[in-house]
């Protein structure tokens, strides 16, 4: 690069040389036209000073914000309780909203507005709401792959203190335990955790599971194979998730009900699975047998093809 | 992209909210300290580095896993003080400002001391008169140290023209403090 000329050329480069800024060439040529020019080598000297004089400045001791600090991490730890992150994505089972907080998956609800302005969440007076797609997309993207039959399991953090009682945690833990693919009823979850006379407590606690879908509360019916009910009135939607996870269902008397006669049954108390063909199998109520799509599911739960009935050599819609 | 839930697999005490506090430890002192020389006042200071922190910890979730925290930290504050200013119209009288970070630097007696050179107490004067930009930028750069490339984030422009900045409000610091040595000079002859 060729000198500068004038003074003002160098101007630049001269501040820039004084506050320590300046590239090495730059800080050199610097140097050669200050040797030459009286002016700007007072200039410079000016701007030294005044560098220092910041540096002064810079150090300048600041009462330490420690107890600043502290307020803010009260205010910060208040905000974590209640700041709720959520997204609305449209799916094939209609709009769906997610909502999470530091822990977890704490909703899924389905929504009729674009905004999610008609949810749940918008009701609550204590939360703080974030809308947040891109924390939440991860957990859109397993759903859509769900749906899709590309996945059949959704191992998401969860965070149940949207749920109404520990009786309500209780029994969405235990129906988190139903593997994809399989069919209890509210009967076996009530005897699941304990307490086999609350069955209709059950229901009740299923019909305002704050998490659907991912705990799938459609895999629960009753005794009898009845679809009973979901999210409200959305019966259809239970039918459709279902459907996703190769479970028919048919309909009598205009009630939608499981198809029995094309799932695999287990009696919760042996070692083996069966097909409906197997003795009395097709009489015990869901529940007391947990029914499976595939064999393949049943699998993989360990159990092993009844030696009666022999599943593994006569599979299902073969 | 960066999620904001801890993963199936991860311990529970490695949740991102403790990865927030240790932000706030390492850069809270900084931030007040750079709001407390924008806004001159201890109060507000603490207000709008409270404001930073829980605006920057709702966007915490979403944010890319290179991003440069402190500079990120810079743009909130730096975006927090400029809606404050905004709000609060204060423009119009920023000679009260100045008043006002006299005062305190008066009350709180290390800073007086650390203060005595009458040349960076006048520098202070100076910094609080200067257009919204130039004050921004020179107190990024020179007292808080962050590279031009931060502060072009903080400022929405150019690194170039964050530096630009920079060197205009040295070039009228510079000038002030002539005309203020010459008066002195006047003086005593």
């Amino acid at each position: 690069m060729t000198e500068p000329h004038t003074c003002t050329d160098y101007e630049s480069d001269m501040i820039a040389a004084a506050s320590g800024e300046a590239a090495p060439s730059a800080t050199a040529r610097v140097g050669r036209h200050l040797e030459a020019c009286d002016g700007c080598r007072d200039e410079y000297m000016r701007y030294r000073a005044l560098d220092t004089a910041v540096a002064e400045l810079r150090a300048t001791a600041v009462a330490p914000a420690t107890d600043a600090r502290e307020r803010l991490l009260a205010r910060l730890s208040d905000l974590r309780l209640r700041l709720v992150r959520y997204a609305v994505f449209s799916t094939p089972l209609g709009r769906l909203l997610i909502a999470a907080t530091g822990h977890g998956i704490a909703l899924v609800e389905y929504v009729g507005r674009r905004d999610g302005s008609d949810s749940w969440l918008f009701r609550q007076r204590r939360l703080e709401l974030e809308a947040d797609a891109p924390a939440l997309e991860r957990f859109h993207g397993e759903l859509m792959d769900y749906l899709a039959s590309r996945r059949t399991r959704l191992e998401w953090p969860l965070d149940f203190r949207f749920a109404r009682s520990d009786f309500q945690r209780q029994v969405l833990r235990a129906t988190t335990d139903v593997p994809y693919g399989a069919v209890s009823s509210y009967a076996g979850i009530a005897r699941d955790i304990g307490r086999p006379s609350a069955v209709r407590a059950v229901a009740g606690a299923l019909r305002h599971n704050p998490v659907p879908i991912v705990v799938p509360c459609h895999r629960i019916v009753g005794s009898s194979g009845a679809l009973v009910g979901y999210s409200g009135s959305r019966i259809g939607l239970k039918e459709q998730l279902l459907g996703v996870e190769g479970v028919s269902v048919g309909h009598r008397h205009r009630e939608a009900e499981i198809d029995r006669s094309k799932m695999y049954a287990w009696y919760r108390s042996e070692r083996a699975y069966c097909l409906p063909t197997c003795g009395a199998i097709s009489k015990q109520p869901i529940g007391a047998v947990t029914l499976f799509a595939s064999a393949h599911e049943a699998n993989s739960l360990g159990l092993a093809p009844c030696g009666d009935c022999r599943p593994d050599l006569h599979p299902l819609g073969a | 992209m960066m999620h904001a839930l801890p993963l199936p697999n991860a311990p529970p005490d490695a949740t991102p909210s403790d990865e927030f506090e240790v932000i706030v430890l390492t850069h809270h002192r900084d931030i007040h300290r750079y709001l407390r020389r924008m806004t001159g006042r201890v109060s507000e200071a603490e207000d709008l580095a409270q404001e930073t922190f829980l605006r920057a910890y709702r966007a915490f979730a979403g944010l890319p896993p290179d991003t440069n925290h402190r500079s990120w930290l810079y743009t909130i504050a730096t975006n927090a003080y400029r809606n404050h200013l905004r709000s609060e119209r204060r423009r119009k009288t920023v000679h009260a400002t100045v008043r006002v970070i006299r005062r305190e630097v008066e009350l709180d007696g290390p800073e007086a001391r650390a203060l005595a050179g009458e040349v960076a107490s006048v520098i202070q004067t100076v910094i609080c008169r200067l257009p919204l930009k130039q004050r921004l930028a020179f107190t990024m750069r020179k007292l808080e140290e962050l590279d031009y490339e931060s502060i072009g984030a903080s400022l929405d422009c150019s690194a170039e023209t964050a530096r630009a900045h920079v060197f205009q409000a040295l070039r009228k610091i510079r000038t002030i403090l002539d005309g203020h040595a010459t008066r002195r000079a006047r003086r005593t002859s």
